[in-house]
């Protein structure tokens, strides 16, 4: 952006020189149509350059060595080392793995719902007509805009560690059981309640989706006599079920993700990396630790790849599913 | 008009490859600035350690008077806390490009002796670059791995047990050289009874402890390529931690676990820690008590295991200046004016040039003063125990397995399982 508005007073200049050269006398012939067909391609690809060169560099690039690195003994330092497939048969044995397996799943199966819920319960308010709706739309959405931030995460660990804002407050109540960061059972609840503060992204989607339904379907039901949860199960949802099912798609895969949240909110105190005993250790918590603090990559990679089927399969079981339970609206 | 646009086009797209053929002619450009050496035979070096902010400033200070004494030498400086330090050296040094002189300590020789990362000084000693003249109680042996000199130290630390001295006054506790574990559990459990406070913070997550408790009987933690104790051993240092934590001894470990980054002592939820003796300093800065030293408990009565651990400066197998890089590291070992600077943040100083040229006079750094001196004097002091390539993993699962095992996470079985498990892995045997 910065470099076209820099550039803007040149290029005018260019382009005055440049007119009468290059406008051609008659019209174009189909053979110059072509030329200048594949100039414009070339063109295209030389302005996506910046983007297919990070592409290929920096994502399908270490993606294929990962693979490689996967079946590896690789520290780093030393060359790899071809080890078929000890890295898996290690990993499946290894208890920590399986734990960060389980947390994360326990993550996943609470949060992702929690937060859906959340979401369409604010999105169904808001999609009622009443004065300052747009400020409670953009008041609601703030959240997911600064969610997902680092400095985001080390307030959360501030207002939930010991003696904190959340400890005083449940002090008060008479709830002794001190910050949940520190917690290995209950540093878990704060990265939930850190994924449903965020539901404001589902939310919009919702909104928009709430929009999209008829009203005539509404005003026929309650002429039949329809109550208001009646309509919300037998019109809202179903209207809505493929804007639910996009977000339940996106949110579970999001959610196998979470990183920076759990590393941040149970890292830092006495070597722990995610959490008192490893109570917020996700998945990709370990595969960090893994890689970067034990140096093993081979390893880590192995994990990583483990971690993209598992998503490949359960994104592939939500598709199947969607057959039973969203409706596409006929010719729509 | 719509060929005008696509002259337009066309236009854009020459005036964006000229930007860019800009762009990377100016890159190109950086990237020759970009080396360490210029006309006029400065060198820069690059120097990392691990710290707060404190130990910032001072550093700061004593490389401002480096490079009044060395003009031709210029220092690029950089620090993170403890643990983000060695992931991003970690990075850094696979990526061929380590800091030229780093903050180092004994449990990382090997390790990254062994990924070739280190430099042999040795070289340098012989070409007068370093002098290993004047170190106290042998600490000149210290940074010595086969034959090579990978570290040069700065400080020396020793293990202490850290105490509540109020509360150990009011529980009618006195800490004697040569008291043994048994006069310590009859103390903790006085200190439980009369102050009603937990008398230790979690001695069994220390390795540097459980380390010293191996020497006494003829074992110790690591051999150089291995554990040096076993399961059987582990189990009966763990049972005995199940037990005290039932009964109130050692701090509740949930609360320890969530008063962190704070230490137990600090907090007022244990009387006592075994720590390296230095961290008075930090919990007094912490806590509102008054804090001290008090000898090792022993099992005969007169060893205690200890030997002088320490922080040390290492250079880089890829520094381009291994000469000016040893000028420096020379200069803060030995220069007496960086010793009034640093006074004991990295220990107490390793020559005797330096330890001469600091007197503390405040009662905290006194005291560790007094402690070293005692333990010279005790002649309780012997060799260091070796630390095999993955030591700094087996320290960081030993924590964190013992954390688990008291928190009830884990049976005390299931605990030295795994413990023996990663170690394994970590030590590569």
């Amino acid at each position: 952006m910065g470099t076209a508005v820099t550039h803007a007073p040149a290029m005018e200049d260019l382009t005055q020189d440049s007119e009468p050269r290059h406008r051609p006398a008659k019209s174009p012939r189909p053979a110059a149509l072509k030329r200048r067909g594949r100039r414009e391609t070339l063109a295209g690809y030389l302005f996506m350059s910046p983007w297919i060169a990070g592409f290929l560099l920096l994502t399908a690039g270490p993606m294929v060595a990962s693979l490689y690195f996967a079946f590896t003994d690789y520290n780093l330092f030393d060359a790899p080392q071809w080890i078929g497939l000890d890295n898996f048969s290690e990993m499946f044995a290894d208890p920590r793995w399986q734990n960060s397996v389980k947390v994360t799943l326990w993550y996943v199966a609470v949060g992702t719902p929690i937060k859906l819920i959340a979401a369409l319960g604010v999105a169904l308010l808001l999609a009622q007509k009443r004065r300052g709706q747009a400020f409670y739309r953009a008041a609601f959405y703030a959240p997911s805009l600064i969610g997902a931030s680092v400095s985001i995460a080390i307030v959360w660990k501030a207002i939930f560690s010991d003696d904190a804002v959340v400890d005083r407050t449940q002090k008060l109540f008479g709830i002794d059981v001190g910050g949940w960061t520190g917690d290995p059972d209950l540093i878990i609840y704060s990265l939930v309640a850190l994924t449903v503060w965020q539901f404001g992204a589902p939310m919009v989607i919702f909104l928009a989706g709430l929009k999209q339904v008829p009203r005539e379907l509404y005003e026929a039901a309650e002429v039949d006599g329809a109550g208001t949860f009646r309509r919300f199960w037998n019109i809202t949802l179903p209207m809505i079920s493929p804007v639910l099912f996009f977000n339940v798609l996106l949110e579970t895969i999001h959610s196998f993700q979470i990183f920076s949240s759990a590393y941040i909110v149970g890292g830092g105190a006495g070597g722990n990396a995610c959490g008192p005993a490893d109570g917020s250790m996700v998945y990709t918590c370990y595969l960090y630790v893994q890689g970067f603090e034990n140096s093993r990559m081979g390893l880590a990679s192995a994990m990583a790849w483990v971690l993209l089927v598992a998503v490949a399969l359960v994104t592939a079981v939500l598709f199947w599913s969607q057959k039973r339970w969203v409706h596409y609206e006929e010719g729509a | 008009m719509h060929q005008d646009k696509n002259v337009e086009r066309r236009t854009v797209l020459k005036a964006a490859g000229a930007s860019l053929a800009v762009a990377g002619l100016g890159a190109t450009a950086t990237a020759c600035g970009g080396g360490s050496g210029s006309g006029d035979g400065t060198v820069t070096i690059r120097y990392a350690w691990w710290g707060a902010e404190d130990r910032a400033e001072r550093i700061k200070k004593t490389i401002a008077l480096f490079e009044k004494k060395y003009p031709k030498i210029k220092v690029k400086t950089d620090f993170q806390v403890y643990p983000d330090f060695w992931k991003k050296f970690n990075t850094q040094a696979s990526g061929g490009n380590p800091p030229d002189v780093f903050q180092n300590a004994i449990g990382f020789l090997r390790k990254y002796d062994a990924k070739n990362v280190l430099l042999d000084l040795n070289a340098q000693v012989e070409a007068g670059n370093l002098s290993l003249d004047g170190f106290r109680a042998g600490l000149e042996k210290f940074g010595e791995v086969d034959g090579k000199l990978l570290g040069v130290p700065v400080g020396s630390n020793s293990m202490a047990l850290v105490i509540d001295k109020p509360v150990y006054t009011k529980s009618g506790v006195k800490p004697e050289q040569g008291w043994t574990w048994d006069d310590f559990d009859a103390a903790m459990k006085k200190i439980r009874d009369k102050a009603g406070r937990a008398g230790d913070s979690g001695m069994y997550g220390v390795m540097y402890l459980y380390d010293l408790y191996l020497r006494q009987n003829g074992k110790a933690f690591f051999t150089e390529d291995g554990l040096g104790f076993t399961e059987a051993d582990l189990k009966e240092w763990w049972t005995k931690a199940e037990k005290g934590i039932k009964q109130g001894i050692y701090a509740d470990p949930k609360k320890v676990a969530q008063t962190k980054p704070k230490s137990a002592v600090a907090a007022e939820l244990a009387a006592g820690e075994f720590t390296w003796d230095n961290f008075t300093v930090r919990y007094t800065s912490e806590g509102k008590s008054e804090y001290g030293l008090a000898p090792i408990p022993t099992t005969d009565g007169k060893k205690t295991g200890q030997y002088l651990g320490s922080l040390m400066l290492s250079a880089s197998k890829r520094t381009q200046h291994p000469k000016e890089v040893a000028q420096f590291i020379n200069f803060m070992v030995h220069e007496p004016e960086v010793a009034k600077i640093m006074g004991y943040d990295r220990g107490v100083p390793a020559t005797q040039a330096q330890y001469d040229a600091f007197k503390p006079t405040d009662p905290v750094n006194k005291a560790i003063a007094e402690y070293e001196e005692s333990l010279v004097a005790a002649g309780v002091l012997e060799p260091i125990t070796p630390h095999p390539n993955g030591a700094d993993i087996c320290e960081a699962g030993f924590m964190r397995i013992a954390e688990e095992l008291a928190l009830g996470k884990r049976s005390v079985d299931d605990a030295v399982k795994q413990f023996f498990t990663e170690s394994k892995t970590a030590l590569g045997s």
